[in-house]
């Protein structure tokens, strides 16, 4: 009485979150794939194009985050500097550096920047255990992550418009102290 | 793009499509079970099979919770291949981490009647001191379990308040145990908490009997 190959492979594909392979090795059937060249994340597939977005129509709440706020800050922050060409998709996107990232965040906040850096480094790396984000820390980078790539074409322009009225990336090498 | 739901949801016509789908991404993605009142595909039999045919296709199942509330959480078979596969489990420090908030906040008050039977869920904070003490880790593995541990929902932190110093309770997941899951979790806890205890005699003998029952069928 062992489970049905494809429903375990699903099954699993929930457990471990986004999870890469390799470009070359099949994603399980049932799942989508979002690849960045070399790499191949499984994520979910949803019915008929729906996301969680329509827990909202129902007034249903979704799984909650310890500060959304500031999780949503920092996302946008780091979108900034990695969606640099934005009449394309935000995934895959372009790497950034770490630092460029807490700038604009920094900038976006009011009071102490020293603290707004140290909160939003936190949330990089929560934003990177979950997936919207893929952090190098070793290298000091951040891209975008593959959940991005699950967002619907209609929601991106409003996205696109917030966006561009965020602070400016630094330019390489003045991004940081 | 959805070919995976196609032959359940074939079937219907765009306005009972239009409510499964509603019913499965609530049940999947809610913070806790969902009202049937809302969603029709919860409320009539027939729909209410269709989606747990659409849950069964990811190993998931309906999970009932207060009569008239559902969730979905991993069917027992499929978690029980899952736990045996060490990528899928958390590291042993996140569930030490976890086992003792559900010692500190579900085991002892339930055992001072103070919480009913059947949950997993607990108004009942865990001090981080008292983890700093108990799990032995250094400060900043402890955090880093918590970390994790709250970004899977597994624990949930709870503010300060005026009476108590606040601390972690079990997170949102425990709504999603299906109710041979709950009591798994129940005989874990007491042959941890109580291996000589006659309870945990009683629990030893039925899996050795369920599983010579098990090894005859076959």
């Amino acid at each position: 009485m062992s489970v049905e190959p494809a429903v375990l492979a699903r099954a699993r594909a929930r457990v471990l979150g986004a999870v890469a392979v390799g470009a070359a090795d099949p994603v399980p059937p049932g799942t989508v794939g979002a690849s960045d060249g070399d790499r191949v994340w499984v994520l979910p597939a949803w019915p008929d194009g729906a996301t969680p977005a329509l827990l909202e129509e129902y007034q249903t709440a979704p799984v909650p985050l310890d500060r959304p706020g500031q999780a949503r800050r920092v996302l946008a922050a780091a979108l900034r500097c990695c969606w640099t060409r934005p009449d394309d998709a935000p995934w895959p996107g372009e790497s950034a550096a770490v630092a460029a990232v807490l700038g604009v965040y920094a900038d976006m906040s009011r009071g102490d920047a020293v603290l707004a850096r140290r909160w939003a480094t936190g949330e990089l790396r929560r934003l990177a255990d979950t997936g919207w984000l893929l952090l190098d820390e070793a290298s000091g980078t951040v891209r975008p992550g593959p959940r991005v790539a699950l967002w619907a074409e209609h929601a991106l322009p409003s996205l696109r418009d917030l966006l561009r009225r965020l602070p400016e990336p630094a330019r390489d090498g003045d991004g940081g102290e | 793009m959805s070919e995976l739901f196609e032959p359940v949801l074939r079937g219907h016509d765009e306005r009972r499509r239009a409510e499964l789908v509603a019913a499965y991404m609530a049940v999947e993605h809610a913070a806790e079970p969902v009202p049937e009142v809302r969603f029709a595909a919860l409320r009539e039999p027939a729909l209410r099979r269709a989606l747990e045919e659409m849950l069964a296709l990811s190993g998931r199942t309906l999970v009932r919770s207060e009569q008239t509330r559902w969730i979905s959480g991993y069917r027992d078979d499929v978690a029980a291949e899952l736990a045996a596969e060490p990528e899928c489990v958390p590291p042993a420090h996140e569930r030490a981490v976890l086992t003792l908030v559900l010692i500190h906040s579900v085991a002892i008050p339930r055992a001072a009647g103070l919480l009913a039977d059947d949950s997993w869920l607990s108004p009942h904070p865990t001090p981080v001191e008292e983890l700093r003490r108990r799990t032995q880790l250094p400060i900043g593995e402890l955090e880093a379990a918590l970390r994790r541990l709250r970004t899977a929902g597994l624990v949930a932190q709870v503010k300060a308040g005026a009476d108590d110093a606040g601390g972690f309770v079990p997170g949102p997941q425990f709504h999603r145990l299906t109710a041979g899951a709950r009591r798994r979790l129940q005989e874990e806890l007491i042959l941890a908490a109580g291996p000589d205890s006659p309870l945990a005699a009683a629990i030893r003998a039925r899996r050795r009997g369920r599983e010579r029952d098990r090894g005859e069928t076959r």
